[in-house]
């Protein structure tokens, strides 16, 4: 679905931001992009969504290059979901809706009302305008923008961004759903849980160079210390036990009366990424 | 695309409603209108000269002739007069040797002045003209305010009211959006300008009918809508590259002053008053200004250069409008 061979891009002469990126996305995945402020997370999907032009290397999205296929065909198929919610802010969610559809061709668009049921969108405030909404609620009108085309390949900047925990839940079910049905999605993000449950694979970029690319699972697993953490009661007293994975095959070693939990000491996507790049993601 | 077209004029119509533009725009429709019919018109019909007149008690003096004049009682009361209506002239009478009393305007005014209060004085008529044309004063006032204000209007009002609606876009972050719509780039452009043109062209339109009226209006209203097309499409796209270029809403303040004073001032100081500036020339909107006054005095149209110079000059505005529409796309939220 997106092939990028050698990417390399400047804002001006000697200001190179991205530095020969090699990565492909397979038709239905969910590929993560993640990358602290300013690692070149926005100009990468500002290249993939056909917004700058004037990069180096091979960028080709529905087996076409993307130098050749910015048509209006071509904006068509894609789906955008920006970091912020972009509304019209006079209009209501619905005259949005209907605003932006109309760009495209009418057999190809869902339906607004069932799809901001679908997002859980509150009914009494369909016909108000965007500026009466909450945070939450722009969001969801934003995902129901970026959703409205039924497009085939969907980028989201941030989607949980602005949403309580339910509503990240829902977002993250919608996205799966979108998975399921064929939909491949490019996701930029800070949030490494959405990253962690969301994606099959992760790319993480840091000055404009992708450090590592992989499944949440093998780059864990990759650096993986293989021991657990064992919480457990002795005479009474509450302790606290790191034992290699291997020993669990083994009677236990120390002395208890109760086991109270059992760890993993596998790290984090976030430890992985600050292991990568040396950075957090804030 | 004629779908996208639509939707895109629907929402820069609603854009514009929820702006107040029209309000504004039917509000200044209405200052003008009064202004123009209740106030320009009639404080530049210039009366006649008060003359005062003293007829001392051993002078005789027609009866008849006292009706056109105001006569007063002393010579101290023409001075009282007078400072009062410093336009006047007295006249002190007497039939051997009359004397004229006024406060100096300048020597050929005054002697106008003198040679009205000598007319009223002698009960002289002056000869029916031959009429060679019929731009009244009043019309001629009425055409000369209707043009500068409908100059002013689309200048500088027009290119406020498209910086406002694209300030508001920028400031929803919409125009990111568009970067991504599958509908070519221009048609965003396009759509503004259609909606600005009708708007303008609406205006001129009443403009033209209630202040210059039936049917010196309907005569010279189809060269007063090209010109209004003209300088609203090259107002319009001006106001949008300012716009697009500049960050905020103060530093386009600046601009618009900028417009104001050298765009409106120079051009009405050139074409209104006898000071003759070679430079003028040079100046386009001296031009534009200039096509719209012949279009309302119906003096004879604009050479073919003109119309190829604006037309150029509104394609080459609107490539350079279109680029920076692309670039800002492409920046950061």
């Amino acid at each position: 679905m997106i092939e990028v061979k050698n990417l390399v891009f400047s804002y001006g002469k000697d200001k190179e931001v991205l530095h020969s990126l090699d990565f492909k996305v397979e038709q239905g995945e969910i590929f993560g992009f993640l990358g602290p402020n300013g690692s070149g997370k926005s100009t990468t999907q500002k290249i993939l969504t056909g917004i700058l032009k004037e990069y180096k290397g091979k960028v080709k999205i529905f087996n076409q290059d993307m130098v050749n296929s910015q048509t209006s065909f071509f904006f068509q198929k894609i789906g955008v979901l920006f970091e912020f919610p972009y509304l019209y802010n006079n209009l209501s969610v619905l005259d949005n809706l209907n605003y932006f559809s109309s760009f495209y061709p009418e057999k190809q668009l869902r339906n607004p009302i069932e799809l901001l049921e679908k997002l859980e969108f509150k009914t009494d405030f369909l016909k108000k305008p965007v500026s009466s909404y909450s945070k939450g609620m722009r969001q969801r009108a934003s995902m129901a923008r970026a959703l409205i085309s039924n497009p085939q390949l969907l980028f989201l900047d941030e989607p949980t961004s602005g949403l309580d925990p339910s509503g990240a839940v829902l977002f993250r079910k919608i996205i799966e759903e979108e998975k399921r049905k064929g939909t491949t999605v490019f996701l930029t993000t800070h949030n490494m849980v959405d990253a962690d449950l969301l994606c099959d694979r992760v790319a993480f970029i840091s000055n404009g160079n992708i450090v590592a690319l992989d499944t949440p699972k093998n780059l864990k697993e990759k650096n993986s210390s293989h021991q657990v953490l064992i919480e457990y009661v002795y005479k009474g007293e509450r302790k606290t036990e790191i034992v290699e994975a291997d020993e669990l095959k083994k009677n236990m070693m120390f002395a208890q009366d109760e086991i109270i939990s059992i760890h993993s000491k596998e790290p984090t996507l976030e430890d992985m990424f600050i292991k990568y790049t040396g950075r957090r993601l804030d | 695309m004629q779908k996208s077209l639509h939707s895109l004029i629907k929402k820069d119509f609603q854009m514009m409603i929820s702006g107040k533009f029209f309000l504004l725009a039917l509000g200044s429709l209405l200052l003008y209108t009064l202004f123009i019919n209740f106030g320009y018109v009639n404080f530049m019909r210039m009366p006649g000269y008060g003359i005062y007149l003293y007829v001392p008690p051993e002078e005789s003096f027609p009866e008849q002739l006292r009706e056109k004049v105001v006569v007063v009682q002393s010579e101290q009361e023409i001075y009282e007069c007078l400072s009062k209506d410093t336009n006047g002239v007295g006249i002190l009478y007497s039939e051997s040797a009359t004397k004229y009393i006024l406060y100096y305007g300048s020597d050929t005014l005054d002697n106008h002045r003198i040679a009205y209060a000598q007319s009223m004085l002698e009960g002289k008529r002056f000869e029916t003209p031959i009429v060679v044309g019929k731009n009244t004063d009043e019309m001629k006032q009425r055409k000369e305010m209707s043009c500068e204000l409908l100059f002013i209007e689309i200048v500088a009002v027009g290119f406020l009211g498209i910086a406002s609606i694209l300030f508001k876009e920028k400031q929803m972050g919409v125009m990111r959006v568009y970067g991504i719509m599958p509908a070519p780039k221009a048609l965003f452009i396009i759509s503004k300008l259609i909606v600005f043109l009708v708007s303008d062209l609406v205006f001129a339109a009443l403009l033209t009918l209630l202040n210059v009226k039936y049917p010196d209006a309907t005569h010279i209203l189809p060269r007063v809508l090209l010109q209004t097309g003209i300088l609203s499409l090259i107002m319009v796209l001006v106001g949008m590259g300012c716009s697009l270029l500049i960050n905020d809403f103060k530093q386009f303040s600046l601009a618009y002053l900028v417009v104001a004073l050298f765009i409106s001032a120079p051009v009405f100081f050139s074409a209104n008053t006898s000071v003759q500036n070679n430079w003028i020339l040079w100046h386009p909107f001296y031009h534009l200004y200039m096509g719209m006054k012949n279009a309302f005095f119906d003096f004879p149209s604009e050479g073919i250069a003109y119309f190829l110079l604006c037309f150029g000059g509104i394609f080459l505005l609107f490539v350079l409008v279109k680029a920076a529409f692309i670039q800002e796309f492409s920046k950061e939220g």
